[in-house]
This record gives C-alpha cells, sequence and structure tokens, in this order.
C-alpha cells in the first residue's frame, strides 16, 4: 500500500514505541472462525511469544501479519504503514525451514537481500557476517540436505536476520528440531537477539519456550479464538540457563500451564457432550 | 582396484562376449539375405565410413535430430511451466495434450506428408511431435508439484513475480524438465528414422532403405547397430545432465 492510499487519520496513535499494533483482528476460512477481535503491541524491543492449542490459529495469525494473508477484521500496523502484504522491514522465520533446495547456504542466506534489492557489494559484505552470526562459518557452500535440521533453520534465521528487519516473526521456528537443538538453538536465538534487539512474535506450543523467550506470553484460547490472557514474564535480562533454575521461571511456566490446560480441559469436555 | 571393477562387471562383459559370438555364430549360419555375421557387418560399417557415405548421412540425420528436439525444448519447457502457473489454461488444452501424448505420431505422418509435402520442415516437425510430449508433461508435472511452502517464502521475501520464475520455478523445475528431455531422447530418435522412411528419403534412415532394396543386409544391420549405439549414447548423455541438475533432488 502506497502512502497515498492510507486511510484519512493515519495510523492510531498509541505507545511511541509501539512497532506492531495489532487492532481487533479476526479472520475466518469459509464458515470457520479462526480468530476474532484480536488487539496486542509489540514493542521495538520486545519479543512477545504466543501460545496456545493446535489449531487455535496462531500460526494464521502470524501469516496475517506478515502480510501473506489477508484479514476479514480490524487492521495491523508497522509503524505507520498498514499492513496488506508483506513489508520492508519484516521478516518471518518458517517452522518448516523455508530452504531453497537448489541453493548453498551462502544463496539461501542472500536471498532475501537479493529480493530487496541490494547492490552486490553489500550482499558480499553481509552474506558472510550472518553466515558467521548464526554459526555457520565454514557452511557455505553447503546444500541444505546436506547439513542437519538445527543447521538449517540457522541458515533460516541468517536469511531472515540479514535483511536487518525491526520486526522478526518466527513461526513455531524450532518445532522441527529434536530436544537438545531445539534448547542450543533458543540460548542461540537469546544470544543474538541481545546483540541485535528487534521486535519479536514468537509463535510456540512450547510453554517452556515462551517464558524463556517472552517478554510477555499471550495465551489464544477458545473456538474461535482470542487473546485469553497476556502473562507478563518479568525474569532478568540476559536471560540463559541459569533462568531456567529460577524458581520464578517455575512459577510462570506453571501459570500459563494452567492457563492452557483450564482450556484444553473444557474443550474435551465440551467434545464429549452429545 | 582395477580387478575389484573388472569382476563387479563381468556378468556385463560375458554376456556382451556371449552376445557377439551368438551373433557371428547364427550369421554364419543362415543366408545373407537374412542375417550377417557381426564381423561382416562391422567390415560393411567400416566399409560405409571409408566411402563417406555414413558421416555424411549421419550429419544429416543429426540436423534434423538436434532441430527438432532443440525446437522441442526450447517449446515445451515454457509451456509447461506457463501451463502450471495458469491452471485455466491447464484446463483448457489438457485434453489436446492428453490425447495428442497419447496418439502413436506415425500415425499423423501421412497428414503432415498431404500439408507440408517433402522437405526439411515436415521432418523437422515429425521429430519435434514425437519428442516435445514428455518434455511438455513432465515440466507441467514438475512444476505443479513445488512446495506451496517455497513460494510463500519467496512472498514473505517480497518476491516480483518475475523473480519467483528466476529464483524458485525454474530452478525447482529444470530437474523434472530433464527427465523429460532424456524421454524425449529416445522419442526423437524413433521419430527421426519414422522421417526419414516415409518423408523425403535421406540420412540414416535412408541407408538403411537402399541397403536393404540393394539386398545389402550387412549395409542394414551396420545401420541399425550404429542408431542402437547412438540411441545408447544419447541416453547416457540425458541421464548425466538429468542427474547434473538434480543433484540437490534427494
Amino acid at each position: 500500500m502506497t502512502k497515498h492510499e492510507r486511510p484519512a487519520g493515519g495510523a492510531p496513535v498509541s505507545k511511541d514505541s509501539a512497532r506492531i499494533r495489532v487492532n481487533g483482528l479476526g479472520k475466518h476460512y469459509g464458515t470457520l472462525e479462526v480468530f476474532r477481535n484480536v488487539s496486542f503491541d509489540v514493542g521495538e524491543r520486545e519479543i512477545v511469544a504466543i501460545v496456545g492449542p493446535s489449531g487455535c490459529g496462531k500460526t494464521t495469525l502470524l501469516r496475517c501479519i506478515d502480510g501473506l494473508l489477508p484479514v476479514d477484521e480490524g487492521e495491523i500496523w508497522f509503524d505507520q504503514q498498514r499492513v496488506t502484504s508483506p513489508l520492508p522491514g519484516v521478516a518471518m522465520v518458517f517452522q518448516h525451514f523455508g530452504l531453497f533446495p537448489w541453493k548453498t547456504v551462502y544463496d539461501n542466506v542472500a536471498y532475501g537481500l537479493r529480493m530487496a534489492g541490494a547492490p552486490q557489494a553489500e550482499i558480499d559484505k553481509r552474506v558472510p557476517e550472518f553466515v558467521k552470526l548464526v554459526g555457520l562459518a565454514g557452511f557455505e557452500k553447503a546444500y541444505p540436505y546436506q547439513i542437519s535440521g538445527g543447521m538449517q533453520q540457522r541458515c533460516g534465521l541468517a536469511r531472515a536476520l540479514a535483511v536487518e528487519p525491526s520486526v522478526l516473526l518466527m513461526d513455531e521456528p524450532f518445532a522441527a528440531v529434536d530436544a537438545q537443538t531445539r534448547e542450543i538453538l533458543q540460548f542461540e536465538l537469546l544470544r543474538i537477539w541481545e546483540q541485535r534487539p528487534t521486535a519479536m512474535i514468537f509463535v510456540t506450543h512450547s510453554i517452556e519456550e515462551a517464558v524463556l523467550l517472552g517478554h510477555r506470553v499471550i495465551v489464544l484460547k477458545g473456538r474461535p479464538s482470542g487473546i485469553y490472557e497476556t502473562i507478563k514474564i518479568e525474569l532478568p535480562h540476559p536471560r540463559t540457563r541459569a533462568t531456567l533454575r529460577e524458581p520464578r521461571f517455575a512459577e510462570l511456566r506453571e501459570r500459563v500451564w494452567g492457563t492452557l490446560m483450564a482450556e484444553a480441559q473444557k474443550a474435551e469436555f465440551e467434545l464429549e457432550k452429545p | 582396484m582395477l580387478r575389484n571393477t573388472l569382476s563387479r562387471r563381468l556378468p556385463f562383459f560375458a554376456s556382451l562376449f556371449a552376445g557377439m559370438a551368438l551373433w557371428e555364430i547364427v550369421g554364419r549360419n543362415s543366408s545373407p539375405a537374412f542375417m550377417v555375421p557381426l564381423s561382416e557387418t562391422l567390415a560393411r560399417f567400416w566399409q560405409l565410413v571409408d566411402n563417406g557415405q555414413f558421416p555424411a548421412q549421419f550429419l544429416d540425420s543429426a540436423t534434423l535430430f538436434l532441430t527438432g528436439l532443440g525446437l522441442a525444448i526450447v517449446v515445451g519447457m515454457p509451456l509447461g511451466m506457463l501451463l502450471a502457473r495458469i491452471p485455466a489454461v491447464r484446463l483448457a488444452l489438457d485434453p489436446y495434450i492428453m490425447t495428442l501424448y497419447a496418439t502413436p505420431m506415425v500415425a499423423l505422418i501421412p497428414f503432415i506428408l498431404s500439408i507440408m509435402g517433402f522437405g526439411f520442415a515436415p521432418k523437422v516437425l515429425v521429430v519435434f511431435l514425437f519428442a516435445v510430449f514428455p518434455v511438455l508433461y513432465n515440466t507441467v508435472e514438475g512444476a505443479r508439484s513445488i512446495k506451496p511452502e517455497l513460494i510463500e517464502v519467496a512472498r514473505s521475501f517480497r518476491s516480483s513475480e518475475w523473480s519467483l520464475w528466476r529464483e524458485v520455478m525454474v530452478p525447482y523445475t529444470l530437474p523434472f524438465c530433464m527427465t523429460g528431455v532424456r524421454q524425449a531422447i529416445g522419442r526423437g530418435l524413433v521419430g527421426m528414422v519414422a522421417a526419414e522412411f516415409f518423408l523425403s528419403s535421406t540420412g540414416l534412415g535412408q541407408l538403411i532403405m537402399s541397403s536393404s532394396q540393394n539386398f545389402d543386409t550387412s549395409g542394414v544391420f551396420a545401420m541399425i547397430l550404429m542408431i542402437g549405439l547412438i540411441g545408447v549414447g544419447l541416453m547416457r548423455i540425458g541421464s548425466m545432465i538429468e542427474n547434473h541438475f538434480a543433484r540437490w533432488r534427494v
């Protein structure tokens, strides 16, 4: 959308630090209503984790925020721009990695920059930098099938980071890798975020992951789903492995767990009704 | 190492040797009107090379084959990708493509002869028709099998339609096209000989025909053997090209 097409009145006034503003969002596929009246903000240097049961529409919500899917109600604002299609400054990391199998690690990382029209000199400078940042130095010439799932997702992360986005959208990025790799990648992501803080929306079905990474955790629930609760995660930064051992971490995890499970039990009871 | 390779390949060489021996023995014990031994076939082949007939006709056939195959690739690949990307066009053209793909192309030759007559163009058309459908069909199926996730990644990174083709559609589809090209090589060769038989007689097809009419059985066998070997060689090249483009396809 160009500036001329923006509706009169411009972006709604909100906290000046908000990078992403989601306002009364609703989405349905045909007669199936996925979510309704979803509203939240994401600050410039804030990680918002979204958890919810399978099929609650959290991935759909993220795709709407990226501009990949149209919304039926409400609006999404990225700074002063209304999101109706993918915008520069927002980058997504996919659950399925989304690497191009015929491109090497180097060319996959360069892809986003090339699509953004970056000059070759800049690509040559930035790609090695980001390959190194995610710990893939030495694997530039490898093809995705030659490296492990964890390394593939490092590559996916580097591709998103290389365009230096101010918003990172993470769609269950570590769901497809094994447990140990997942833990390593979580701390890698925290390390990278401390170096280059951005706004981040992190969709996951792991409560622990949500509490470890998020400054706030949004719990989606119901059919159609909506925001059931937003839980502020007051854990110190930088978060490290030591964070996992803090009593406060366990409390918050239990709190999110309780919120989610109350919903899950209710849903099961509803299913059992004739 | 060498010894190892040899022993692993023993059945191959043993079979080859037995086949050649059998040809020789059967050839020596039958009338030269039907069959000639391998040695005589090879001697006759060398004669045809020596007197310049084979090189000239080979060049003639090669020109025809490569022109037809080249056209099939140039038309089949882009058309296939277009059909894959625009479902309405695919649905509209599908019955014609399926029917033509299933039709024995030899049946079309009299029709081509009556409208285009003799000359180079109708023969190229025959080779083209034999070769184009495998390319087209494999390209369409390949391009359609692309994961929607990859298209989504491209959209998320704000790819233009042109970039989507250059960076995603074409590189993804190329190995499938090459499978089609490999099949097209075999079919194109059949088309080439058929065109040389039934349209204006030239090339290796003409050499077979004239040898046959002159009761030159060894000449016929020499040409059949050569065309067979050329076919094997071309298929090998086709497989190599296919594998080269499909390295990432595990």
